[in-house]
């Protein structure tokens, strides 16, 4: 048989192909899709589409809760809250994905690369992940931070440099059990580069964990630039993100509940449709479930 | 005491949040959560179990930044070392009269400048050692010595050639009006007469401290030595340190050599620097502190409503102001100074963020400090403002470059903070930023200068219009925004002590309070209503105008009615 006849044979059904029709039967994956995409398409058009100015104040009208003026209610200042929670999506999502997507990067990388090549130069990269878990990641942040200046990208980056240790250690993890398979081996005979191998065989091969624990951080990256923002380090007001309107919101749950409860359930949707998006992303993504 | 960090937030918050990362700041996170969740599942609480051993649980908002009598300069200190040291005289904690402290009695000359304290006989420090005038020879000249950088240190400056030893004028310390007579006469001779001297007394700033317990930890005028820490600290109060675990709590005993010992009645006092108000209210309501001295602004209302006996809301001498470093460029010029003061609407502010009775402010010194009503023209009026700012080269707020309003870490600045950005925002068209930075951070940066607009508290160390007014002198400590004016310093320093009526002197310091309005260094906002929340079994607790605890005074005792904790 020779390659082009091999080739034509596999053409039908590619991974992604394979994995959007297994995703399009899976509904709960497509809800948290839909949601998500939504979420985006507000933040987006936030600017055009708010009913109110984010940093407008109505001292004289004060907390008041939902109405037909302000349909998720003011907080102390009078400001809208629904317009509050439109703008801290910007920033939260923003934080999310781009956070997330650094940590991505750098950890499959360096998990790929430790667990495929092996002996010392894996023993030297994971002796560096530990080191940095060993450090407090607080204070790691506050240094780069500190050394950067304040400025909000360079806090997304921040994040995402602190956040990719656990991912290096899972895609590590797998790496090693798949490099001694016989597919890996297969592709070395066939006399491909390591870095071919690494990019075309393993990554895709540990795409499962990756997306659940990808889905896992972007929450978590939210409510670390909450944290951070309550330090100083952050956004500053009258800014505002979901994670920081949650945090206000605690301080009064018993005056002013809705000041809680929106962006608690905002923040909580999101998590939901990133959960069910990476459930169903891992079901469809994983190479080694049958093709049918 | 002076700075006041007021309401506040912080770490305790992360709680809600820390449980998704795996790291240090969660496990104290979670402590603090559980400390204040256990208090819900009916095991006894510190309130209850404080009431029958003694021991008072005090909320005391930010961790000390240091217990030196001659270095710290906060409210949270403050509560700390009065605890620990006594001065010469004591204050009444009702009606703020001189009470024999140390001194069991003293004589004032005919014109007023030579005071002659007898000190007692029975006076101890806390490790047993006598104490006696020579003490107070030894601290005031510590307190004075520049390389120790006592931003209090103008406290003294009444006495004689206090200030010209302090700028090393003079190198001689017999020649300041400092002596003691014999081993419990101690004799000081003032510039002039100075009606609120005794009162001085009680202020930490004038407290003695042991001289053999410093020099065994460093040099006298070495700042920030161990002889401060716990098992360390030698002092002559009420109660003695026993514990000091940093951002945990400082625990206080009571001090077996204190002259005054079997009047005191707690056994002990544990501090908790607890930054947020919300969970320091929490906590409170929950029966872990028997006191807190902040509320929440926004459960203020509920207190009141249902008339809880547990709210002390009293007048508190201390303004609460911003300070504008006059050596930033686009701060420099008074006119942008004065319109940013004049548009501060500063009702809205008490009415609608504060809402705990706090009066707007337009002067520095609160209206009614020994009968002084400074006049004011300082009023909101935009208009007017956005005039001021087209003179200054900034019309409608046009090339007005980015300004930064520092604060520390607390809710209740922030709210302020930017309620004010978005005052300045509407009624001059000027982008402000909000940058809030930890205690100790915040004090370093306005004490260097580095900031742009700072939040800042005042809050009476004795009553006089002085208190508030000597802070701007030029070298004065607190000072911190740059602004100088020897005419000021004049009125100050020369003409309100040699004035020779009551009247004179309080025409002289509203003569000078209006030159500083004048030049806006500073920015009133409102006057402090002191909020504290007491467990209704503290006994003792005296509401004042200084909002000065009496720990020696204090005794717990649960009623029937609130012996259960108020869940």
């Amino acid at each position: 048989m020779d390659q082009i006849s091999l080739q034509q044979q596999e053409q039908g059904t590619s991974l992604w192909k394979d994995a959007w029709i297994k995703l399009s039967k899976n509904y709960l994956a497509l809800f948290g899709l839909g949601i998500l995409a939504l979420l985006c398409v507000i933040s987006i058009l936030t600017p055009w589409i708010a009913p109110y100015g984010y940093e407008e104040q109505n001292l004289m009208l004060g907390a008041t809760a939902p109405s037909l003026e302000h349909w998720l209610g003011t907080d102390i200042f009078g400001r809208d809250m629904l317009t509050r929670i439109m703008y801290g999506g910007r920033v939260s999502l923003t934080v999310g994905f781009i956070a997330t997507a650094v940590a991505l990067i750098i950890g499959v990388l360096w998990g790929a690369i430790a667990g495929f090549v092996g002996g010392r130069v894996d023993a030297v990269m994971m002796r560096i992940v530990d080191i940095m878990y060993a450090l407090p990641f607080m204070i790691f942040i506050v240094l780069l931070m500190v050394v950067f200046g304040r400025n909000i990208l360079l806090l997304f980056l921040a994040i995402g440099a602190v956040e990719w240790l656990t991912m290096a250690r899972i895609v590590r993890s797998q790496v090693m059990s798949l490099r001694k398979q016989e597919f890996v081996e297969a592709a070395h005979s066939l006399g491909l580069s390591q870095w071919t191998i690494i990019r075309r065989h393993i990554i895709p091969n540990t795409l499962g964990p990756v997306i659940v624990y990808t889905t896992l951080t972007i929450p978590s990256v939210m409510l670390l630039e909450a944290f951070l923002s309550f330090l100083g380090l952050g956004i500053q007001p009258p800014q505002s993100s979901w994670g920081l309107l949650i945090n206000y919101g605690v301080e009064t749950m018993e005056e002013y509940p809705w000041l809680l409860i929106f962006p608690g359930i905002t923040l909580s949707l999101t998590l939901f449709a990133l959960n069910f998006l990476g459930d169903g992303l891992r079901d469809a993504l994983d190479p080694r479930t049958s093709k049918d | 005491m002076s700075y006041s960090s007021a309401p506040k937030i912080t770490k305790a918050n992360s709680a809600d949040y820390s449980f998704l990362r795996a790291n240090s700041v969660k496990a104290v996170a979670t402590l603090l959560l559980l400390t204040v969740l256990s208090s819900c599942g009916g095991g006894e609480n510190n309130v209850s179990a404080g009431n029958r051993s003694g021991i008072l649980h005090w909320g005391n908002g930010t961790e000390p930044q240091s217990l030196d009598p001659h270095i710290a300069t906060g409210v949270p200190e403050h509560k700390i070392i009065v605890a620990l040291m006594e001065g010469l005289v004591l204050k009444d904690s009702k009606t703020l009269e001189p009470r024999p402290g140390v001194a069991t009695s003293w004589d004032i000359s005919e014109d007023g400048r030579v005071y002659t304290f007898y000190l007692r006989e029975n006076a101890r420090w806390s490790n047993g050692d006598p104490h006696n005038a020579h003490d107070y020879v030894w601290s005031w000249w510590r307190a004075l010595q520049p390389a120790l950088g006592n931003l209090y240190a103008y406290m003294y400056f009444p006495i004689a050639n206090a200030k010209e030893y302090y700028e090393g004028e003079i190198t001689d310390f017999e020649e300041v009006g400092v002596k003691a007579l014999d081993d419990h006469t101690l004799r000081v001779t003032l510039n002039n007469p100075t009606p609120y001297f005794l009162q001085l007394l009680d202020h930490y700033s004038l407290f003695p401290v042991h001289r053999a317990t410093i020099e065994k930890f460093g040099d006298a005028d070495q700042r920030g030595t161990r002889w401060t820490y716990e098992g360390n600290l030698v002092g002559n109060g009420a109660f003695q340190l026993s514990e000091w675990k940093i951002n945990r709590r400082v625990v206080v005993e009571r001090n077996p050599h204190y002259w005054d010992a079997g009047s005191v009645k707690l056994n002990k006092i544990i501090f908790y620097p607890i930054e947020n108000a919300v969970t320091v209210e929490r906590m409170f309501r929950a029966g872990q502190l028997h006191y807190s001295g902040t509320v929440p602004a926004d459960k203020i209302a509920a207190y009141m409503e249902r008339k809880d006996p547990a709210l002390h809301i009293a007048p508190y001498l201390g303004v609460y102001f911003y300070r504008i470093n006059t050596r930033v460029p686009q701060l420099q010029d008074k006119r942008v100074r004065r319109a940013l003061g004049m548009t501060i609407d500063r009702d809205k502010i008490s009415q609608r963020i504060l809402k705990g009775g706090q009066i707007p402010a337009y002067t520095i010194t609160p209206p009614g400090t020994m009968g002084y009503y400074p006049k004011s023209d300082l009023a909101f009026n935009p208009e007017a403002a956005r005039r001021l700012l087209a003179e200054a080269g900034y019309p409608n707020g046009e090339g007005f470059p980015a300004t930064e309003i520092l604060y520390n870490t607390s809710e209740g600045h922030r709210k302020i903070a930017v309620a004010i950005q978005q005052m300045w925002k509407k009624h001059l068209n000027i982008d402000v930023k909000l940058l809030n930075q930890e205690w100790k951070v915040y004090l370093n940066s306005i004490t260097g200068l580095d900031y742009e607009i700072g939040r800042a508290g005042w809050i009476g160390d004795y009553v006089d219009p002085n208190n508030f007014l000597d802070m701007f002198l030029c070298n004065g400590g607190n000072n911190r925004t740059g602004w100088c004016n020897p005419e000021y310093d004049q009125l100050i320093l020369k003409a309100a002590p040699e004035a020779k009526t009551h009247t004179e002197r309080l025409e002289i310091f509203n003569r000078a309070e209006t030159m500083l309005l004048d030049d806006m260094p500073v920015i009133p906002v409102y006057i402090y209503t002191s909020n504290n929340l007491v467990n209704p079994s503290v006994k003792n607790f005296n509401d004042n105008i200084l909002n000065q605890p009496s720990f020696k005074e204090m005794y717990l005792k649960a009623d029937q009615a609130d012996s259960g904790a108020k869940n």
